[in-house]
């Protein structure tokens, strides 16, 4: 039986410049966090959807991520956020679409999946069952970050408007992810985002797409990505990343493969962290950038992109 | 060489012995909606045009649970959701919880059309209407008598009347539940240049929370279109769909050999033996086959190729007539 495996990351984007080591240095902070609560909840016996739901508040939390807190503005300078959380047991998923005031997008998705007979909530709908669920509201200026600000400002400023693939463009960072496997081999993904910078009202993206931007099968394995959101979905990436590992393929090929397919076919770029169903891990990336760690046999693993892994040993 | 153009549509997967509407009904809508679609491919040339107008002929049926006709939520409104695909670059435009529109998937076209994104929700879809010119229609427009008895007879819990609507095969059970079932409707063509499209519209379940998504406008899961294999549209429970991204999974299909009969009837069994659900399913390969399979007690379909009308209703049923 595979141990606890928890893989998180904070956003893909496009390789960032010298000036941006603060902020890296704050993803890197973030993603270890993250990764490091989510894999103690597990070793105190938390089940994957747990941990996963933990891993993501975390996240959601940090404002340099583009999510919760710190989450993008769209065109008309609001936060709406969308978020998805799925259970590897049965197909379980809970997904909430441009929902507002929600400090933590990715408990809703929770109560979605667990207290309702419902996959996806949106818009007001979704608002309505936050206040009847008990989930912490928030004002939408607690969730506005500066630098949120800028970046609306940066897109309005463009001729054409907003270009959606402007997301591994420029310092854009994306959706936050995680991937777990517990202790008693079951898998749980989580996924959380304010979307692109001035995005149409009402705009919802790849995350709380099941098969799109996260997908979930104890039989097969987990995939939650980010990138560039309309072309994540129109590939169904995570759905193919799961399909190629039914056939045997290992989670890195796979995660890959799947990102080559999506590049050639809609020209979009993307990152993915993959899981199979006996612990294997998959980082995927072709936009340049994405913070992402991993806990597994007490051992912790963290990069700024695909290619940088970073490794210590660490006693929890 | 020219490709065979074919249109296919569905009126909804409904579970037994139905006491609103009439089989007739159902089977006439089906029937006029996909030769308003064949005559479209005549006239343009063009899938996307086709299923659109296909669509757009059952969503102004009373008959049917998209558009004019759409089923109630919780709070007695009615909140649609609509796609539209493109089988050859994969562009989407979706639309979810929108309010007082008369043609969703006109809606759904323009955010293919006029917008970068592939999906746009609630109060923020009806902006975007108001941008593009699309009016909106009083809600009396929308509801039937239909609609609001299935509503006020709503008892027991969503997941009762989701049991009872979308058992599979489940007819003789039914007939004291047949509330709660529901027609989504959709359509599947490829034209004379080989493109696909596939669309599919509906209101959703009656008494669904507000703010519910189904499978609809999901894409993956509702609906599904890629020349390099096929194009889907489904219906049923929706959330069982959603979960096993039924569209997708029957163009995956079809991309490893199967025939789009097989592949909607392998999916079909895949998404009852992981989530006991059940539903309906149409799908047009990229060579023009067709496939039409359902394990509910009914599904209203009706496609055109070769000259000739085929329709249905009870399963295994296939009659034929030509068209002129």
């Amino acid at each position: 039986m595979p141990g606890a495996v928890v893989l998180v990351h904070g956003g893909a984007g496009k390789i960032p410049k010298a000036n941006n080591d603060v902020d890296n240095q704050a993803r890197l902070y973030g993603v270890k966090s993250a990764a490091t609560a989510a894999y103690e909840a597990l070793l105190a016996g938390a089940s994957a959807v747990d941990a996963a739901e933990t891993a993501v508040r975390c996240l959601e939390d940090f404002p340099v991520f583009n999510a919760g807190v710190g989450s993008r503005l769209n065109l008309a300078g609001e936060v709406e956020m969308d978020a998805a959380i799925m259970d590897g047991r049965g197909l379980r998923a809970g997904a909430v679409g441009a929902v507002k005031n929600v400090k933590n997008p990715v408990s809703l998705a929770r109560k979605i999946m667990d207290l309702t007979p419902h996959v996806l909530l949106v818009g007001e709908g979704a608002s309505q069952f936050a206040q009847e669920s008990g989930v912490q509201l928030v004002p939408m200026q607690e969730l506005i970050t500066e630098k949120s600000r800028r970046a609306l400002a940066q897109v309005k400023s463009l001729p054409f408007g907003i270009d959606p693939k402007a997301e591994e463009e420029e310092e854009e960072h994306g959706t936050v992810g995680a991937a777990v496997m517990d202790t008693a081999g079951n898998l749980a993904t989580s996924i959380s985002t304010g979307g692109i910078s001035g995005k149409h009202v009402g705009r919802v993206g790849d995350s709380p797409i099941i098969g799109g931007g996260i997908y979930c099968d104890n039989m097969v394995g987990a995939a939650v990505a980010t990138g560039q959101g309309e072309s994540i979905i129109r590939t169904c990436l995570a759905n193919n990343i799961i399909q190629l590992m039914s056939t045997g393929m290992a989670p890195q090929q796979a995660g890959d493969s799947a990102l080559e397919t999506m590049r050639q076919r809609v020209s979009g770029l993307a990152g993915v962290i993959v899981l199979d169903r006996h612990g294997n891990s998959g980082i995927c990336c072709n936009t340049g950038h994405m913070s992402w760690a991993q806990l597994k046999d007490n051992e912790l693993s963290w990069g700024l992109s695909a290619d940088d892994r970073n490794t210590e040993e660490i006693s929890l | 060489m020219p490709t065979e153009p074919v249109i296919i549509v569905h009126g909804g997967a409904v579970s037994g012995v139905h006491t609103y509407g009439s089989s007739e009904a159902r089977v006439l809508g089906v029937q006029a909606a996909a030769l308003a679609g064949w005559e479209k491919l005549k006239e343009t040339g063009c899938a996307l045009d086709a299923v659109e107008v296909a669509v757009c002929s059952l969503e102004d049926n009373p008959t049917f649970d998209a558009g004019t006709g759409s089923v109630l939520n919780q709070a007695g409104e009615i909140e649609m959701d609509a796609i539209i695909m493109d089988g050859k670059n994969l562009d989407t435009g979706a639309i979810a919880c929108v309010q007082n529109i008369k043609n969703p998937v006109k809606l759904a076209r323009k955010v293919m059309e006029n917008t970068h994104h592939c999906l746009l929700v609630g109060k923020g879809a009806n902006l975007f209407a108001e941008k593009v010119g699309i009016s909106t229609v009083p809600l009396e427009e929308l509801v039937t008598e239909i609609s609001r008895q299935k509503l006020e007879l709503c008892n027991g819990s969503y997941e009762d009347r989701c049991k009872h609507a979308f058992k599979a095969s489940n007819v003789k059970k039914c007939v004291k539940h047949s509330d709660g079932e529901h027609d989504t409707v959709g359509a599947v063509a490829i034209d004379v240049h080989g493109n696909m499209a596939a669309a599919t519209s509906t209101g959703g379940i009656t008494a669904k929370m507000v703010g519910r998504v189904g499978d609809s406008p999901v894409i993956g899961a509702g609906c599904y279109c890629d020349n390099v294999s096929g194009g889907v549209s489904c219906t049923g429970h929706g959330e069982s769909i959603m979960k096993v991204t039924l569209a997708s999974r029957i163009t995956m299909y079809i991309e490893e050999g199967l025939s789009a009969q097989e592949a909607a009837e392998k999916a079909l069994d895949y998404m009852f033996n992981k989530t006991e659900g059940a539903g309906g399913v149409i799908a047009v390969s990229k060579t023009g086959e067709v496939g039409v399979h359902f394990t509910t007690g009914f599904m209203s379909w009706a496609f055109v190729k070769s000259g000739k009308l085929h329709y249905g209703w009870i399963p295994g049923e296939n009659h034929t007539r030509a068209v002129e």
